[in-house]
């Protein structure tokens, strides 16, 4: 069965933890969600799953195999949707793509079709030719979204994938995700929207500084901590301050 | 000179200090591409450059002004030295412009970001002229740095003494200014009345197209006018409309008004270089000042969106599907960068000038000459540059932050990445100038030289471009380089000292090896297994590397070290530590 495991993974930036010893597994046929708020090192641990930036220490297993004996393989199974849409922007969306599809080695015929075929259903295609300098954030996303999906990749890698959307196209990658999920891939989905979440995760992962703070279904979450919801279950977990306190004190601070 | 500025400095006001520095940073796009340039090193470069330049040519008009005998042909020396100070000086103030396109108007970042600012337009408009002019003012003081003294002093001396020299002094200096403020303000007007005129979604793409056109405009006029070479030919009637039509020689005529030396019969040629200056001096203050009333506001209500260009989106393949990616990523990023494109714009510069040279010598021999060393060396410059310069560009950043999905993507082997960029460099640089050296080369003979040297060109073609990319495991515009570090001057005197002569001897070597089959077949044999050998070792050294991207340095969380005790002892030391932690 294809998953993903991560065991005692650690990154230290100048001898400080981002992320420290994170263990956790992600299956195949179900969506794990990854939370924690700003700084908790999610994005990092992300980066160091797609290869992007080398661990300290610790172990990533893909299918039972550490992913870098082999991380050329590895890259060709995964499909990495990054936090900020960061594109080549002189490029139009058509090109960006078919450079990804060429960087990936598809058949020309084939990647054009599904190039095509993707950016009709993503709503993109009469913008298809225009520079993506000049594509809103959404459409970027949904650039970064295709890119993601082009080759059918085994393992998905969502880093605030709804970011920009509108919430017609937010509401197609809701039901995409777990569609993808329901296909056998393994989905593992960064995100600060906890209603999302709630909807589309079975499986959450939760990081405050730098370590995790729980693993486990949203369900046995609930009944374990008796709470109602997620957003109170990560309240509880990771949210130091109190809200209503810190807009106060804002708000004074503006009056003052 | 620092003390006497900085209090007249200080007392503009600080909002057109601020912009005023923000666009001198954004007029000199070489520096805009690196991402800790050093400006006053880069423009001191660049000043010391011109300065050189200034000096060779000053040196090579005493000497020939020395070296004649006849009244008539210290006439003719002074004339052509004249036109050439005057022609030279506009071309580097048109190819400034070139580089500074759209410096002077604003554009959708001024406009998103000053708009919302309580900043008078004025103001913004003030610091964009005053930004502009301080580096085209920098151009013509360095460029007549020696020149500017010199010539009054020669030339105007020998007129009318003290008198005669500060007359040829003031002559000099205003003919200079007037005739760079022509070149920048045409483009200008230029500029600004198509801005006003078309839709801004078609001004930006003609702009481009315009920013090329007068590129090959100023060095084509330059290289193909001819040179004063006596006063007879001012005279010559069939002369008459390429003086009526160059401004270099209206300028040449105002200068000589100016100093009392114009004969009368070419008093309307100065007359032509007032009328042009007061012409481009009202339409570029007025599309100036009308681009920032009308500009700025339609910059801002423009659609986000611009349609891409509708029709035919063919792009052949150009070998396999990775050497297809990195080709096409090249190419468009080379034709759609504005960086990019004016920094390779500085190598095509000099190639281009080679290539219209040798067109220049063609039009004018009547029968198809025998191979000479000049054109053997011109070819192996175009190809040394071309090359040179690209592999230069190809170094530049084009967006950091994008690398990611080529890493994401990196599903082969260095050594293909490192063939798909060889080849782009092969088609991009080797080729297009290896196809001029060949249309060039039609108006030589004998022709089977002309083909052994083309096939000689081909192979130091290859080599090159292996050269060139010696340790180069990286996708190109994946990393950065600054240009602000590299020193200018080195380079300059580099290629002075070494590569020319060393390019002149091979084109000796060659130029005699054509005409000795076994010579020539020692020279292609060793050429060829020199391509082969630097191919293999390229191939050999990229199967174990390991292909580099450069990112923003990774986030590092330091301290500012503000509680320690060292930052309330020493200030000055505190600030340093905390600027190179940050």
């Amino acid at each position: 069965m294809q998953m993903l495991e991560l065991r005692n993974v650690s990154k230290h930036f100048s001898g400080i933890p981002a992320v420290d010893n994170a263990s956790f597994i992600a299956r195949a046929g179900e969506v794990t969600g990854y939370l924690g708020p700003n700084g908790s090192g999610k994005s990092t641990t992300i980066k160091m799953i797609t290869g992007l930036i080398e661990m300290t220490y610790g172990q990533i297993l893909f299918s039972g195999k550490p992913i870098h004996d082999d991380l050329i393989a590895y890259k060709g199974r995964m499909g990495y949707v990054p936090e900020e849409p960061y594109l080549y922007t002189h490029l139009s969306g058509a090109e960006y793509l078919a450079m990804v599809a060429q960087l990936r080695d598809f058949a020309a015929r084939s990647s054009a079709e599904r190039i095509d075929g993707m950016l009709r259903l993503f709503s993109l295609y009469d913008d298809r030719h225009a520079s993506i300098s000049g594509y809103s954030k959404g459409m970027r996303q949904k650039i970064l979204l295709i890119a993601a999906l082009l080759h059918n990749p085994d393992l998905i890698l969502l880093d605030e994938p709804f970011s920009g959307l509108d919430v017609a196209s937010a509401l197609v990658l809701r039901s995409l995700i777990q569609e993808l999920a329901a296909r056998g891939k393994v989905v593992l989905f960064s995100s600060h929207e906890l209603d999302t979440v709630e909807r589309i995760c079975s499986h959450v992962v939760i990081l405050h500084r730098a370590k995790l703070v729980a693993d486990d279904s949203i369900e046995h979450l609930r009944s374990l901590m008796k709470l109602p919801t997620l957003e109170k279950i990560f309240a509880q977990l990771a949210v130091e301050q109190d809200p209503p306190a810190m807009a106060r004190q804002i708000a004074d601070l503006i009056d003052a | 000179m620092r003390k006497l500025i900085e209090p007249l400095i200080a007392r503009l006001p600080l909002d057109f200090r601020v912009l005023y520095h923000q666009f001198l940073l954004r007029v000199i796009d070489l520096e805009a591409l690196s991402i800790q340039a050093d400006i006053p090193t880069f423009l001191g470069q660049f000043a010391g450059v011109l300065m050189m330049l200034s000096m060779i040519h000053t040196v090579g008009f005493y000497v020939s002004l020395v070296s004649t005998r006849a009244p008539q042909d210290f006439l003719a020396v002074s004339w052509y030295f004249e036109h050439y100070f005057i022609a030279t000086m506009m071309l580097v103030v048109g190819l400034f412009t070139v580089i500074a396109w759209d410096s002077t108007f604003p554009d959708r970042r001024d406009a998103m970001i000053l708009a919302p600012l309580p900043i008078a337009s004025r103001t913004v408009l003030f610091a964009k002229i005053a930004s502009s002019c301080s580096i085209w003012l920098l151009a013509v003081l360095t460029l007549n740095f020696a020149s500017g003294f010199v010539l009054p002093l020669v030339l105007g001396y020998a007129h009318g003494g003290l008198f005669g020299f500060l007359r040829y002094l003031a002559a000099y200096w205003f003919t200079m200014i007037a005739a760079s403020s022509f070149v920048y303000g045409s483009v200008l007007t230029v500029q600004g009345l198509t801005a006003l005129l078309l839709p801004r979604r078609l001004f930006l793409r003609l702009s481009a197209i315009l920013q090329l056109a007068a590129f090959g405009l100023f060095l084509g006029v330059y290289f193909l006018q001819p040179s004063l070479s006596s006063p007879p030919v001012l005279a010559e009637p069939g002369n008459q409309w390429i003086f009526a039509s160059s401004p270099s020689f209206w300028f040449f005529a105002l200068f000589n008004q100016l100093n009392g030396t114009l004969p009368p019969a070419l008093a309307w040629l100065a007359y032509r270089a007032w009328i042009g200056l007061g012409v481009v001096t009202a339409g570029s203050s007025a599309s100036l000042l009308l681009c920032f009333i009308h500009t700025m506001q339609k910059t801002i209500e423009q659609p986000d969106l611009v349609p891409g260009a509708r029709g035919f989106h063919w792009a052949p393949r150009l070998g396999n599907s990775l050497t297809t990616a990195i080709g096409y990523f090249t190419l468009r990023s080379l034709i759609r960068s504005r960086q990019h494109r004016v920094a390779y714009a500085f190598y095509l510069a000099i190639v281009c000038a080679i290539a219209l040279s040798v067109v220049r010598g063609s039009l004018t021999a009547r029968a198809p000459a025998p191979l000479t060393s000049g054109f053997l060396m011109s070819t192996f410059m175009m190809m040394l540059f071309a090359i040179v310069g690209l592999s230069r560009v190809f170094a530049l950043p084009i967006s950091l932050t994008a690398n990611w999905v080529l890493r994401i993507a990196q599903l082969r082997p260095t050594e293909e990445y490192f063939a798909g960029t060889r080849q782009a460099l092969m088609w991009i640089a080797v080729l297009p100038w290896w196809i001029v050296s060949a249309v060039l080369s039609l108006s030589f003979r004998p022709a089977h030289q002309v083909v052994a040297h083309l096939a000689i060109l081909a192979v130091l073609g290859s080599i090159l471009a292996d050269l060139s990319l010696i340790g180069f495991f990286k996708v190109p515009f994946t990393c950065s380089y600054l240009p602000g570090k590299s020193n200018i001057q080195y380079v300059f005197w580099f290629f002075a000292m070494v590569i020319i002569p060393l390019v002149a001897s091979g084109a000796n070597h060659e130029l005699h090896a054509l005409n000795h089959p076994r010579e020539l077949a020692r020279l292609s044999g060793g050429l060829l297994a020199a391509a082969l050998t630097l191919w293999a070792f390229n191939r050999h050294r990229a199967r174990s590397a390991v292909l580099y991207y450069e990112e923003l340095p990774e986030e590092v969380i330091t301290t500012l070290g503000l509680l320690s005790p060292r930052s309330f002892a020493a200030p000055g030391a505190s600030h340093a530590e905390v600027t190179h932690e940050s």
